[in-house]
């Protein structure tokens, strides 16, 4: 079976997914969550009034019909206008997705170069004071709450010494570089820890297999076994953990957003959340459910780029 | 007689553990001849694959250090080079083969690739399509059919024999001097092993380099060995030619291993009808008894093994054979 044919036929299996996911999603949003004209009209609403409402928000409809716009929204990425701001869905999405892209998708890149790299290195020196000195680094990075980042970055590095902008956004390509700059490297901080931990472990895993005692009895050097041999291997665990994380980075952070001030997706979904706009909510949960959907079928094809042992059936 | 193209000489091997040191290797000897192949037998922990190792300079340190000794190949001790000149012996002059070949390769890349990457190394001359034409022509020499279909697949599309068979193709495109083989066949079929053996007496012939055949299996060392040196508990107990030593042991331990193959002929030792074993366990190497390492399990040890002389000596007896032993069975 070619690769593409394997595509195609993998791109299938989503169909039923989506609609489980979407299944999901109206169970949680469509039936058992209470009646969200309550909290939009008061408790002093009149019957008419809620009724009127309902009609127009279309939660007298039958609810197979529903669960059929529902799947229709997730198809047609038409997710009708959010009940606070009265704005089209998807235009808030386009909106929001850019400046969430301009932070997550730097921190993602630059995190997985320095991890790989870092634990490739720790993974050469194993066992002596240097690995200990970074992986006991790694450690302490991660135990430290992801506030206190924040809060002396914005406090040290932006107002005291003026490095970066404390908060806020703008828009247009130079422009929001001093806005995004502390963001990423505080997403970059908070990766890095467990990252390399895990490609460490990983690569460590392969560095006492019988291949590179092999690989060493050729008279290859160390180096070229490190970045031939061990991260070929290496890569088929290190892919599904990088290539699954993708979706989220389309959603931005709910952290880093709102206390950076950042219009992206994650500030969008917080703030929804917080006025019970179900439709953007909604909006967000089957965004991220088709984002990794659609990621986990790359992880699947890159596994038959990375690793000849898996087999297109 | 044959040219000599390694010599070991009082090799000791020493490893650090939790537990204190430990000397896996304890002053070892023997010598490899051109076209000759060399047996190394003994239980597993009796040092046979770490002295392999060390030939190699790929004992992993730490835990494992060489503490003594020389090894000589051609006259030059590889503990002496620096690394940098070890990696151009290794693979090139002296090669190795291993026991798994389900993993001794690399999943993720074509044999071809693997076999094409020692020449790449070592030949440094040849073009890309020179290698991939040697890398055909080696496998071809090792018996895979369609060579030249098989030379684009990876190892999981291979048999283990066929793995073994692209792990020799891979050892010898070089066509080193000496070819170490750590119980190349332990983990194949009893069929295939002895194609492999075969086909390693063959390209011996062709190629004239020395093997070291390490084994734990006596049969293997039947068929393919010139000498053998067996091993126990880090030092070599008896060493002789494989005639000599199968026809006329003079050490309990190796008679006892020669006992302990099964054979149609029912009658020889033990009760009838069962395989004679040697009694007890090999001592850990944390708590060697004083005297001979195998008083324990002997059924000659005197007062004289247990100590107060010190530990047996391996001494010449007879013409070519060397026992390490007080009471040399006659």
């Amino acid at each position: 079976m070619s690769l593409s044919a394997y595509v195609i036929r993998r791109l299938f299996y989503v169909i039923p997914v989506i609609l489980g996911v979407c299944f999901l999603i109206f169970i949680i949003f469509n039936v058992v969550s209470p009646d969200p004209t309550i909290s939009m009209l008061g408790k002093h609403a009149t019957k008419a009034q809620v009724l009127e409402l309902r009609e127009a928000l279309g939660l007298n409809r039958p609810l197979y019909m529903q669960y059929v716009d529902t799947v229709k929204s997730a198809l047609t990425f038409d997710f009708g206008r959010s009940w606070s701001t009265k704005q089209e869905i998807s235009e808030m999405i386009k909106q929001g997705a850019i400046p969430s892209i301009t932070v997550t998708f730097p921190a993602f890149f630059l995190s997985f170069i320095i991890s790989v790299a870092l634990s490739l290195f720790v993974a050469f020196y194993r066992g002596g004071m240097l690995d200990k000195s970074i992986v006991f680094v790694c450690v302490a990075l991660m135990s430290i709450s992801s506030l206190v980042y924040i809060l002396v970055g914005q406090w040290f590095f932006a107002f005291k010494l003026g490095l970066f902008e404390i908060s806020g956004y703008e828009e247009g390509f130079p422009y929001f570089i001093p806005y995004v700059m502390l963001p990423i490297v505080i997403t970059v901080i908070l990766g890095v820890g467990p990252d390399v931990r895990f490609y460490r472990t990983v690569m460590l895993d392969e560095i006492y297999q019988d291949y590179v005692r092999t690989a060493r009895s050729k008279g290859l050097g160390e180096k070229t076994i490190m970045f031939k041999h061990v991260l070929k291997n290496a890569m088929v665990s290190i892919i599904t953990y990088v290539v699954l994380r993708i979706p989220f980075l389309i959603l931005g952070s709910l952290l880093i957003e709102s206390f950076f001030g950042i219009p992206g997706l994650g500030g969008i979904t917080l703030k929804a959340v917080n006025s019970s706009d179900f439709p953007v909510i909604k909006a967000m949960a089957v965004l991220s459910g088709i984002a990794t959907i659609i990621f986990n079928v790359i992880t699947d094809v890159l596994y038959v780029v990375v690793d000849p042992r898996v087999k297109l059936e | 007689m044959a040219e000599k193209i390694l010599e070991v000489k009082d090799l000791v091997v020493e490893f650090k553990t939790d537990r204190g040191k430990i000397t896996a290797v304890n002053g070892v000897n023997f010598e490899v001849y051109k076209g000759k192949t060399l047996g190394i037998v003994g239980e597993s922990g009796s040092g046979k694959s770490v002295t392999a190792l060390s030939i190699m300079r790929l004992i992993p340190n730490p835990p494992g250090r060489v503490t003594g000794g020389e090894i000589l190949y051609r006259g030059q001790n590889v503990l002496d080079i620096p690394l940098d000149d070890m990696r151009t012996i290794r693979g090139n002059k002296i090669a190795m083969i291993f026991q798994e070949p389900m993993t001794s390769l690399n999943p993720v890349f074509t044999v071809g690739n693997q076999i094409e990457e020692v020449l790449e190394l070592h030949q440094k001359n040849l073009s890309k399509q020179e290698r991939t034409d040697k890398a055909i022509e080696m496998l071809r020499l090792v018996g895979i059919p369609s060579p030249e279909k098989r030379v684009q697949e990876y190892p999981h599309q291979l048999s283990g024999g066929m793995r073994q068979r692209v792990m020799i193709a891979m050892s010898l495109a070089c066509e080193p001097d000496i070819l170490i083989a750590d119980e190349p066949t332990t983990a194949l079929d009893v069929t295939i092993q002895a194609q492999i053996l075969e086909l390693m007496k063959k390209l011996q012939d062709e190629m004239g380099m020395g093997i070291i055949m390490i084994t734990h299996d006596l049969g293997v060392v039947a068929e393919t060995c010139d000498d053998v040196a067996v091993m126990y508990c880090g030092q070599i107990v008896e060493q002789a030619d494989v005639k000599t030593l199968f026809g006329h042991p003079r050490h309990p331990y190796t008679k006892g291993l020669i006992e302990s193959i099964p054979s149609f002929d029912s009658t020889t030792g033990g009760e009838k009808g069962r395989l004679p074993t040697i009694e007890g366990m090999v001592p850990s190497l944390f708590e060697l008894p004083q005297g001979c390492n195998f008083q324990n399990r002997c059924a000659f040890a005197t007062e004289k093994c247990k100590g107060p002389h010190g530990e047996p000596k391996l001494e010449a007896i007879g013409s070519g054979q060397m026992v390490r032993c007080f009471h040399p069975l006659s």
